[in-house]
């Protein structure tokens, strides 16, 4: 919100113009949340507000970091929920209290790198088969996607027995509930994150290839770019993504079952939609992926705050979600 | 265009704002509920009965539905606690999530009563002002054993050599609380009791009828005359498998659906059992459709949680205070949370009721 209004204030109006119609996803994410603040006198904006509210959103960042890249080389991911929560419980068995009786490994104590390590692991390992599957299976991504998110989650029953993987070592959680100062460590993981994925996708010959494979698959193979390994790559990126995900998301509420994170893919799909990453593909960047989570995030949360039931809770977020793909339409038919 | 779409945006969250969160700024006292699922019957009647409790009791009532999802049901709580709210009555998601909710209340001196899925021993351990108000839903499997037992006491005939009961069971959603330890509670009751069960298929049905249904149909083909029972997680899931029984004449009498001949007290084959007391189900079986029922009181818990939580903020709660006509349990059972003598005193237990033959006619609306 800081740095909008410095821009505002120094454009001329003509800038600002161009500056607002570029960023309809900023300007969504200010409007609302002027509305918000104005609705309840300020008061929806106090510090553990807003640590609230980061807090809510950092898991939901790692997926959208993902599947924004995906959706630029012009892919989709449906399988993200139940690969986050395979993720949260393969990692939360390796943390649970050796001395917890219905533990899946009772009685062994892992180092703190074990559940960290197998759940980016197993993160990485269903990216890889997302990729394998979309680049040379050839399967279109909506259903080679669709199958691993149930395979997803027949592994993770099988696994867990159905059971709840609970009773986490302190340390294990730390990481995910600490916080550095007023700030919680899982806001700073997300900026690190978005600080690679940015990188990745302005400053490396991948990231250009990914916007290339996105705009136009046909160009990037005659111009040799390597589709299928980029393609590869992007999922196994994602992966990773939400192998971390996975893992704060299990320490965060010390707890994993088979409804952890059901859902997140299409809670991360909209993120990155309303941020401005086009279905289309090749277009999209790692600052609109984040505030479309902020987007998605402060309509949550104020609503929560204001009490508005639930049930049209999910409503609106529909109608927003449609909202702004019309208007990313609208964007990329001018062009 | 784009200008309009963002105004039109912007009213519409100002509109639904103002119409639905208008707060007025009363002293009267203000309680948080934080419900797991509103989709779920009885925490649908849960969360109905603790809103006509607010509105006679002049409470504020701030309530949340998490949609099964314990991340979302941790933001609304931080909703909550930073709006001041410090007093809840919470069904939450899973036994493990509940200590962390009930150390952010301690945080804010605050206190809570938690239903439907029962708090751990620590949870309760956090502070004095934390309860258990609920009806452990092993207890709901306990029942179905119980019932089960007594048929098969009665119809003698109807169990396979060495006491054998084959079940067809129908589960909820995989690694739901509710699924897993109903479950696993009727068959250990019935191992308890000297049967041998032998489950001749079992899958979830999400809970649902029509899933339930489509099950039943494929394994009425495929085991015709191989079970003697068909035991679901849920009356939803129950009535599911009583229509599909019906549609393939799996009956006393093909000729006529309505006559029970052998005297069982169904006109069914085999008896079918479910949870909830639904008015459907006692609709079924008021004709001898659906065998039995277990009623978990959602009235029953909504108001031990709920009078708990208004004490505590209306500043008077006390150790043994009489929540809904119940008094703590005061000697440690078998199931946590109540098994530990350090916070019993802090545990109301409600109770299941088997809904049989004998009394479902009081359970009626």
């Amino acid at each position: 919100m800081a740095a909008s209004s410095t821009v505002t204030a120094q454009a001329p109006a003509r800038g600002l113009r161009a500056f607002l119609s570029k960023n309809t996803n900023i300007v969504t994410f200010v409007v609302l949340a002027l509305a918000l603040g104005a609705l309840t006198g300020g008061r929806a904006f106090g510090l553990d507000s807003i640590q609230n509210l980061l807090i809510a959103e950092s898991v939901r960042a790692f997926a959208a970091l993902g599947v924004g890249m995906i959706i630029i080389t012009r892919g989709i991911d449906l399988s993200i929920g139940y690969v986050v929560c395979l993720v949260a419980s393969v990692s939360a068995s390796f943390a649970q209290t050796p001395d917890y009786a219905a533990a899946l490994y009772a009685g062994k104590d892992f180092v703190i790198l074990v559940p960290i390590a197998a759940g980016l692991m197993t993160g990485a390992l269903c990216g890889l088969v997302n990729g394998l599957l979309v680049a040379y299976g050839k399967l279109p991504a909506f259903i080679a996607t669709l199958g691993t998110l149930s395979i997803a989650r027949g592994l993770q029953l099988i696994y867990t027995k159905a059971a709840v993987v609970g009773s986490l070592k302190q340390p294990f959680k730390n990481i995910s509930q600490g916080s550095l100062g007023p700030v919680p460590y899982l806001a700073i993981y997300v900026a690190f994150a978005a600080f690679v994925v940015w990188v990745l996708l302005r400053h490396t010959r991948r990231g250009t290839n990914f916007y290339a494979i996105g705009g136009n698959p046909v160009a990037a193979r005659v111009s040799g770019i390597n589709v299928e390994r980029e393609l590869v790559m992007v999922y196994l990126y994602a992966g990773v993504l939400y192998g971390i995900a996975g893992v704060l998301q299990a320490g965060r509420l010390g707890l994993a079952n088979a409804l952890t994170a059901n859902g997140m893919e299409l809670d991360a799909i909209a993120a990155v939609t309303v941020g401005g990453v086009s279905q289309t593909g090749g277009v999209g960047t790692m600052g609109g992926m984040i505030v479309g989570v902020l987007t998605l995030g402060i309509i949550n949360y104020g609503m929560t705050y204001l009490g508005v039931d639930s049930y049209y809770q999910l409503l609106m977020k529909g109608v927003i979600i449609i909202v702004a793909v019309f208007m990313d339409m609208n964007k990329n038919a001018r062009r | 265009m784009k200008r309009m779409s963002i105004l039109a945006l912007a009213l519409v969250v100002l509109a639904a704002g103002s119409l639905i969160g208008c707060q007025s700024k009363s002293s009267k006292p203000v309680i948080g509920a934080l419900i797991r699922n509103l989709d779920e019957q009885f925490v649908a009647d849960y969360a109905a009965n603790v809103k006509v409790l607010a509105e006679k009791a002049g409470v504020e009532l701030k309530l949340l539905d998490s949609r099964s999802d314990q991340a979302t049901q941790l933001d609304q709580l931080n909703t909550l606690l930073s709006q001041g709210v410090k007093y809840f009555v919470i069904v939450p998601n899973q036994t493990e999530a509940t200590e962390q909710m009930a150390q952010a209340i301690a945080k804010k001196k605050g206190g809570a009563a938690f239903s439907n899925i029962q708090p751990s021993v620590a949870a309760l351990k956090v502070g004095k002002n934390f309860f258990l108000a609920s009806s452990p839903e092993s207890v709901a499997g306990q029942i179905q054993a119980q019932i089960i037992d007594d048929y098969f006491q009665k119809n003698p005939k109807k169990l396979g050599a060495n006491k054998t009961i084959n079940a067809l069971m129908l589960l909820g959603q995989l690694g739901h609380p509710a699924q897993k330890y109903r479950t696993d509670a009727v068959l250990q009751g019935l191992k308890d009791k000297g049967y041998t069960v032998n489950v001749v298929a079992q899958d979830t049905a999400n809970w649902k009828p029509d899933e339930a249904q489509q099950k039943m149909d494929a394994w009425i083909a495929a085991f015709k005359g191989k079970f003697n029972i068909v035991i679901t997680n849920n009356d939803g899931m129950a009535l599911g498998a009583v229509e599909s029984l019906l549609t393939a004449k799996y009956v006393d009498d093909p000729k006529d659906l309505t006559k029970d001949t052998d005297g069982d007290g169904t006109v069914l084959k085999v008896p079918v059992l479910g949870v909830d007391a639904t008015q459907v189900a006692l609709k079924s079986m008021s004709e001898n459709k659906l065998y039995a029922t277990v009623l978990q009181d959602s009235v029953g818990q909504s108001s031990t949680a709920f009078e708990l939580a208004l004490a505590m903020a209306q500043g008077k709660y006390k150790a043994g205070f009489e929540a809904w006509g119940l008094k703590p349990e005061t000697t440690p059972g078998d199931e946590a949370p109540a098994n530990d003598a350090a916070v019993i005193g802090q545990c109301y237990l409600v109770p299941f009721k088997a809904v049989t033959k004998d009394n479902y006619k009081e359970f009626v609306k």
